[in-house]
């Protein structure tokens, strides 16, 4: 069973791609049929054409982005890390990334170009990339990393109350904010879509990287010792994890689990071999942030945020009892 | 021709000021008590340690030989590996030619030599120790680098896969290979060509084993009287 699920995962998370992609585009307040889908891409049906292209099409694109880019965000950092437990949200680089969207609408700079605040969003995720890269060391135990994730978790979030609780704050710049904190895809539009469209080129260096970063999952001295150029990895992984997941909060604000979920189910299915877990953990976190953002539709509007903590929170609690 | 220089490295606390060199295609045992030195010289003639001085391996100057060319120029095992993830043991043996393109040669071999093959698609992270130690030892006989570097290679091992891993290193040397591995099995390092005494990060003393290991060195570095009596031979069949 396992063996047949190995040599045929690809074709299932693709095939489960496909199968969200087009649930994303048909179910809705407006339900539409496959036919009215492929009559609505194509502009044939005017009422289904509107829908599709201006609501529900760049939504599901922002979803695959940021699915995409969290998820192999989070392969990434358990390889630097060698611990299955690392991920964007829990080490804090999502709320570095979500601090500094929230300085720059809370600052007002938001508003004085589009492009401020993901810039900020990357600045405040490579500053929380840093700090837990110094907090918790390659190869750290999982105590000692997810202590340092809980820290600057806590110390991001002062931040994040400090700038909600700056009373001169009008009323839309507080919603503003709040959206980050919960993060969630409602109104994405195709300016979101293009925001995040660098985790494309992101993931494409990513993948040729495959091979050393499943020697560096071996630990910095051995992979060395192989023949890898432990510092130039080191420095490609880390900038490149960081700007998916800071673009990723950048377009839908602050979404967890996605990055410890995906690539250890995957881990399980297939292996450890990043030449094949990158690509499908890319398809796969597309995937289930699709499903995730399909279940908080169907049940009236639930953001996007809550319902991946939803799913995460148990999933995580059982991978510690099953470490333990 | 030498196979491994060292001139003049140091690491604090460790290793003091030291010079060493070891002709190509030799077998040589590094010995020593705990903390003597043995895994800090091991790393440093790896270039996975900084110890300042020059390291050169078959006369190349290690600062010059780009990261992906030592992969290809020297094979390291360290005294264990903690595997973080479930590769393959296959896999693990293939990662030994990363730096030769992935292009998987010699991994049977090496599978078949350390007694591996029914353990081949097992994940190594559920091994034993000496099961998991077997795996590096074939890393490295797969990587083919001219100098090995093995950190106490026989120290998690049974009487048999002992027994194999010194024919393994006596056969590299034959084929030209220079192998240093440190010990702690003073009766195996009279089978090697030379031994090397550490004692508190001085070198105590370079030489074939019978000059060597005399019994007031033995005395001096080990705090150990040593009798020569004949005892247990073991060997493969």
């Amino acid at each position: 069973m396992k063996t047949w699920l190995r040599d045929h995962a690809m074709w299932i998370a693709s095939g489960g791609l496909v199968v969200a992609m087009l649930a994303s585009l048909g179910i809705g307040d407006m339900p539409l049929s496959l036919d009215r889908i492929w009559a609505g891409l194509w502009k044939e049906d005017e009422m289904a054409s509107i829908v599709l292209w201006q609501i529900r099409v760049p939504r599901m694109l922002v979803a695959i982005e940021i699915g995409a880019a969290l998820a192999a965000s989070g392969v990434v950092m358990q390889a630097y890390f060698r611990n299955s437990l690392a991920s964007p949200g829990l080490l804090g680089v999502s709320s570095g990334g979500a601090a500094g969207a929230v300085i720059a609408i809370g600052a007002g700079w938001a508003a004085v170009s589009f492009y401020i605040l993901p810039f900020m969003a990357i600045v405040g995720a490579f500053s929380a990339t840093l700090a837990v890269v110094g907090l918790a060391r390659q190869g750290a135990s999982t105590e000692r990393l997810l202590l340092a994730g809980v820290a600057l978790n806590a110390l991001l979030g002062a931040v994040t109350s400090y700038v909600l609780s700056d009373f001169t704050l009008s009323y839309e710049r507080n919603a503003q904010i709040i959206f980050w904190l919960l993060g969630g895809l409602e109104d994405r539009n195709w300016d979101h879509v293009l925001m995040a469209t660098p985790v494309v080129l992101c993931a494409a260096l990513l993948w040729p990287l495959g091979r050393s970063m499943d020697l560096l999952s071996l630990g910095a001295t051995e992979a060395q010792s192989l023949g890898v150029n432990v510092r130039v990895l080191r420095r490609k992984m880390l900038a490149l994890s960081t700007v998916m997941t800071a673009l990723a909060t950048a377009v839908a604000g602050t979404v967890g689990f996605v990055g410890l979920v995906v690539p250890h189910i995957f881990r399980l299915m297939i292996g450890p071999e990043h030449k094949r877990l990158v690509p499908i953990s890319i398809i796969g976190g597309a995937t289930f942030v699709l499903a995730c953002d399909l279940i908080g539709r169907s049940m009236g509007g639930i953001r996007l945020g809550i319902v991946t903590a939803a799913l995460g929170g148990p999933f995580f609690l059982w991978m510690l009892r099953r470490r333990s | 021709m030498i196979g491994l220089k060292l001139e003049d490295v140091s690491v604090a606390g460790r290793l003091n000021s030291l010079n060493l060199e070891v002709e190509a295609g030799k077998l040589v045992g590094l010995i020593g008590p705990n903390g003597s030195g043995k895994s800090t010289l091991l790393s440093v003639a790896a270039g996975l340690l900084p110890g300042g001085g020059t390291v050169e391996w078959n006369g190349d100057n290690l600062d010059e030989i780009d990261p992906l060319e030592r992969g290809r120029k020297a094979a390291w095992v360290p005294q264990d590996a903690l595997f973080s993830f479930g590769f393959s043991v296959r896999s693990v043996l293939a990662h030994g030619r990363f730096a030769h393109g992935d292009d998987g040669r010699g991994i049977d071999e090496a599978l078949e030599r350390m007694d591996l093959i029914s353990l081949a698609d097992r994940p190594v992270n559920e091994l034993s120790g000496g099961e998991r130690h077997r795996v590096l030892l074939a890393r490295a006989m797969v990587t083919n680098a001219p100098l090995h570097l093995w950190d106490e290679p026989l120290g998690p091992l049974d009487p048999r896969h002992a027994l194999k891993v010194l024919a393994l290193a006596d056969d590299l040397k034959r084929s030209g290979h220079t192998v240093i591995m440190s010990l702690h099995d003073l009766r195996v390092a009279y089978y090697l060509d030379e031994v090397v005494v550490l004692s508190q990060g001085d070198l105590k003393a370079v030489g074939r084993p019978h000059d060597v290991l005399t019994p007031e060195l033995l005395l001096e570095v080990f705090g150990v009287k040593a009798d020569f009596v004949s005892s247990l031979i073991l060997k493969l069949p």
